[in-house]
């Protein structure tokens, strides 16, 4: 069978980094004698030279489904094989200089499989998109907060500039129990914000966050759609939320004016 | 150079990432437009005369690039041979604009690229090493420090 084995050799040597290199004995395949060899990991693929400085490799071994073993040997110490699954299937007996490099060997000889590259990117990839979709929807949440904050600071505005009774006569009207002093400047109206919350003034605290709005889709977050890096998406659905929540609060509070408050 | 032909054989048998029966044509002046049936699996390229069993040969998919020929055609050039070209005819833009993404994504080198950016993105948001509870943090082929800052999945 043909191979692109000049294009192959070059890979070996070629200036992308090697996943490993060093000095290894390797059992002759009809010279039974062990030989040394300089041996270059780079992916899948375990080329072998002559001499370190030898330019050409001897020989590759396409490490794609082979298992590495240790193995016993009456002649050399450190011994570890590279074997393959198939019929009449050849066995790399293989031998190190001492045990830590047989054990560094064996390690990242069994996992140079082009297979186990790619289940780790699989993995990494499926543990990213779970991180980036958390971080959309807890930035979302706090965007949506920031929006509530913005409309309760602007109809509070609204209220002033429209109640003359007494009720509301000094600096400072509660809501919802807590109670606030007047900002000395109140954003005009539901700003468009550009999803910065713009300073509302000294001495306004942040009011409690009305309860969770749920949505037929089920959570607040879910409507976020997967992706949705865009934030002028985000606003528009979010300037929908802020409208009909904002009505809510309307109504609801035009009528605890005229009735006793409920608790 | 020596390599264990008969684990390559057994590995073109293996189930293919995509297998087509394509017009083929070898980088050397004077050679034509052959069918073969072409697989694709993990990083190689086998081909196979049309009704047999056994590979002809083998292309090693890294330090090569793929490039659009034409409306159905793709070459595959390695780096240290530019000019000789395989070429590989299809039946349709579609299958075409397939294969060359396929080929593109399967190198090992390619995943390496992808490993290192998913690694580093997952660290910039969550301060943590995923690699860390696989035990695999250390291994040489999953660090950053090949003297290029990490880039994102090529697009093309």
């Amino acid at each position: 069978m043909k191979l692109n084995e000049r294009s192959v050799a070059h890979y070996a040597t070629c200036n992308s980094p090697p996943d490993k290199t060093g000095f290894l004995f390797k059992k002759g395949e009809r010279n039974t004698a062990y030989h040394r060899r300089w041996f270059i990991l780079k992916g899948n693929m375990l080329f072998y030279f002559e001499e370190k400085e030898s330019r050409e490799p001897v020989g590759v071994i396409v490490l794609e489904g082979c298992t590495v073993e240790l193995c016993e040997s009456e002649s050399e110490e450190f011994a570890f094989a590279i074997k393959f699954d198939c019929v009449k299937a050849k066995v790399y007996k293989m031998a190190a200089e001492n045990q830590a490099a047989m054990e560094s060997w064996v390690k990242a000889l069994s996992r140079a499989s082009f297979d186990y590259m790619r289940l780790v990117v699989k993995e990494l990839e499926r543990q990213l998109e779970e991180v980036q979709e958390e971080a959309r929807s807890s930035q979302a949440k706090s965007m949506l907060k920031k929006h509530q904050l913005q409309l309760q600071g602007a109809t509070f505005s609204l209220q002033n500039a429209t109640i003359t009774g007494p009720s509301q006569e000094g600096v400072s009207s509660r809501e919802n129990g807590v109670s606030w002093s007047k900002p000395p400047s109140v954003p005009n109206g539901v700003s468009n914000t550009q999803g910065d919350c713009s300073e509302r003034g000294d001495g306004v605290r942040p009011h409690p966050v009305p309860p969770r709005r749920k949505t037929n889709g089920g959570s607040l977050e879910s409507p976020v759609s997967p992706g949705t890096g865009c934030f002028s998406k985000l606003h528009d659905w979010y300037g929908k939320e802020v409208a009909e929540l904002r009505i809510e609060w309307l109504q609801s509070h035009g009528c605890r004016q005229n009735e006793s408050p409920n608790s | 150079m020596r390599f264990n032909e008969k684990e390559l054989v057994f590995l073109s048998r293996q189930p293919s990432e995509r297998a087509a029966e394509l017009g083929m044509r070898g980088p050397k002046k004077g050679d034509v437009v052959k069918r073969r049936v072409v697989k694709l699996i993990v990083n190689f390229l086998f081909y196979f005369r049309t009704d047999e069993d056994e590979p002809i040969g083998a292309l090693l998919l890294e330090q090569c690039r793929v490039e659009r020929e034409d409306d159905q055609v793709f070459s595959v050039v390695f780096l240290d041979e530019a000019e000789r070209k395989y070429l590989f005819e299809c039946d349709s833009q579609e299958q075409c604009v397939e294969w060359i993404d396929a080929i593109i994504k399967a190198s090992y080198e390619f995943m390496r690229k992808n490993l290192i950016y998913y690694r580093t993105e997952i660290h910039r948001l969550t301060g943590k090493d995923p690699l860390e509870q696989y035990g695999i943090s250390d291994e040489t082929r999953f660090q950053v420090n090949s003297g290029l800052p990490p880039l994102p999945p090529a697009a093309t």
